[in-house]
């Protein structure tokens, strides 16, 4: 067996390229801001990026300007507000989007899964559709006659996740909030999971019920406590929602925004550093708090 | 004892009603904000046999403190079962799921939600989140019920962008063709009680405390004085309240 354990830096470098489709993972759990930043810090221009609802991260990659298009189901704080950058960018035409809703963007991803071309659903054909998706098709059962929209597959050329544990040949273990993560992970070509922690072999084969995505789909393998921060990793630690109430405030400014960049993305150069911002204060709480590893029941 | 329902914030007020709202059902999708307060609310009173379903796959959850995000760690925590999106949307569109709760940044006469733009699609004013699974809920849930605060800023005679479809005469015929659900039945606001008829939004019944005017002050719609009595709250409901401190 290959051993795919990676850095970042090698990870991101040698697996996606510039215009590439990256599906980033994530339902408000899991979220892999660390890895995902590395596409800010090296710079890797014209991607589209997509998912079905989609929190900050998206809103700190799109203000990086690397974004060309985004293709969503919902983008915003959750209950905080809106992303002001992606709100910015629409405005400012800068960015494209095709925007769809969180179901049809699940569907997307599991006929691309599937290997089909399109799966028939009752969604979609009534109510205001944006011109983005107003050529989407509509399919009459053979069977029924009963008519359908046609949602086309989507398969991203890669995925970028982040979930609780792996072994370094890349089989993935996660648990909790999935939402469309692992329907995503295996719709794209390639896939690179960070990790809290890098597990043995033997260990994985205890339960191999909780490996959701098998080593021979897994281009490599980073461990990076912490990654998620400041969503959050059932069973390593809470989400910090002061964080994202903080973000709303801080991203209706574009200067602030840019220090706000600099200090947890450019300057962030390893994940110990990532770590060191989050501050042991803070980490302490997390760990305390809901889904955090000290507050089993 | 009489409650003076003044006492309690508007969107406590909503959840009061919408708890009501909720008895015999046994499964119910929830987005998080009052939707959530509401259905938690008729969990703990009314309605224990409720199955409380978000959209990030978490069932049977119960979040007592609150919740940013469907998929936050008080959805998780205590939830009896966590699955995927994908199998809770198949639910929805089998019809699986009992009955769900919307809000939106602006609703109108037939009951259309906007959580897409304010102003023109390509030119707006504020371009907001997008549908999330709201779409999907409203084309597919077969009972639903739309919360709104009272703030006549959000109710319009057409909404700008109809992310979530609405009802009436003309949408439920291509409803009904389609073969979707019927689309919203029941807007409660934080005063009123309103149910949806071929010709839009009719008020129904009115929150004891406040008065007619108060109820349908600045809607667009024309609206007769109410056609039942005031809006009866089971006291268990109000009982319950104090569980949820967000």
């Amino acid at each position: 067996m290959i051993d795919k354990t990676s850095t970042v830096q090698d990870a991101i470098k040698n697996n996606v390229n510039a215009g590439d489709n990256i599906f980033i993972g994530g339902f408000g759990h899991l979220i892999p801001f660390y890895l995902s930043h590395e596409l800010i810090r090296q710079k890797i221009l014209d991607i589209t990026i997509c998912r079905s609802g989609a929190d900050i991260l998206f809103d700190q990659l799109i203000a990086s300007e690397i974004v060309k298009k985004v293709i969503f189901g919902y983008v915003g704080n959750p209950t905080v507000g809106l992303s002001h950058s992606f709100s910015r960018a629409y405005k400012k035409k800068s960015i494209e989007i095709e925007e769809w809703t969180n179901q049809s963007i699940i569907m997307r991803l599991h006929a691309a899964r599937m290997g089909v071309s399109f799966i028939p659903s009752k969604i979609l054909q009534i109510g205001d559709k944006p011109s983005n998706i107003g050529h989407l098709k509509q399919v009459t059962c053979p069977y029924t006659d009963h008519k359908f929209s046609a949602i086309p597959a989507l398969k991203p050329d890669i995925a970028l996740i982040h979930a609780q544990c792996a072994d370094k040949y890349g089989n993935i273990q996660m648990w909790g909030i999935d939402g469309d993560t692992i329907e995503g992970a295996l719709a794209s070509d390639k896939i690179i999971v960070s990790v809290e922690k890098i597990i043995s072999n033997s260990k994985i084969k205890e339960a191999p019920e909780k490996t959701v995505i098998p080593s021979h789909r897994v281009s490599n393998i980073i461990e990076l406590p912490w990654g998620a921060y400041p969503s959050y990793v059932s069973g390593f630690y809470s989400r910090d929602d002061d964080h994202y109430i903080e973000y709303d405030t801080t991203s209706r400014d574009e200067d602030k925004l840019s220090s706000y960049l600099k200090n947890w993305v450019h300057d962030a150069r390893n994940i110990q550093e990532y770590k060191n911002l989050i501050g042991s204060t803070k980490i302490k709480e997390l760990e305390e708090g809901l889904c955090g590893v000290k507050n089993e029941d | 004892m009489k409650i003076d329902y003044r006492e309690y914030s508007p969107n406590q007020r909503i959840a009061i009603i919408a708890a009501s709202e909720l008895v015999g059902y046994k499964s119910c999708f929830v987005g998080i904000g009052i939707p959530s307060d509401a259905a938690c609310l008729a969990k703990l009173s009314v309605e224990p046999e409720l199955n409380l379903i978000y959209e990030s796959g978490a069932i049977g959850a119960l979040p007592l403190s609150k919740s940013y995000s469907t998929g936050s760690p008080s959805i998780a925590h205590g939830a009896d079962m966590i699955t995927d999106s994908l199998s809770v949307f198949s639910d929805l569109q089998a019809g699986r799921i009992d009955v769900g709760l919307l809000s939106a940044a602006q609703i109108d006469k037939f009951g259309n939600l906007n959580s897409t733009v304010i102003g023109d699609y390509d030119d707006p004013k504020i371009r907001m989140v997008g549908s999330g699974g709201a779409h999907d809920i409203a084309c597919l849930i077969p009972n639903l019920i739309i919360l709104m605060p009272h703030d006549p800023r959000r109710f319009v005679d057409t909404v700008d962008f109809a992310t979530s479809p609405g009802s009436g005469s003309d949408i439920k015929k291509i409803r009904d063709q389609l073969n979707l659900a019927e689309g919203p039945s029941i807007l409660i606001t934080d005063k009123a009680k309103f149910i949806m008829s071929d010709e839009g939004w009719l008020l129904h019944s009115i929150l004891d405390s406040f008065t007619f005017a108060e109820a349908t002050e600045g809607l667009p719609w024309s609206l007769k004085p109410t056609i039942s009595g005031p809006i009866e709250i089971d006291p268990t409901i109000i009982s319950a309240l104090a569980q949820i401190n967000y």
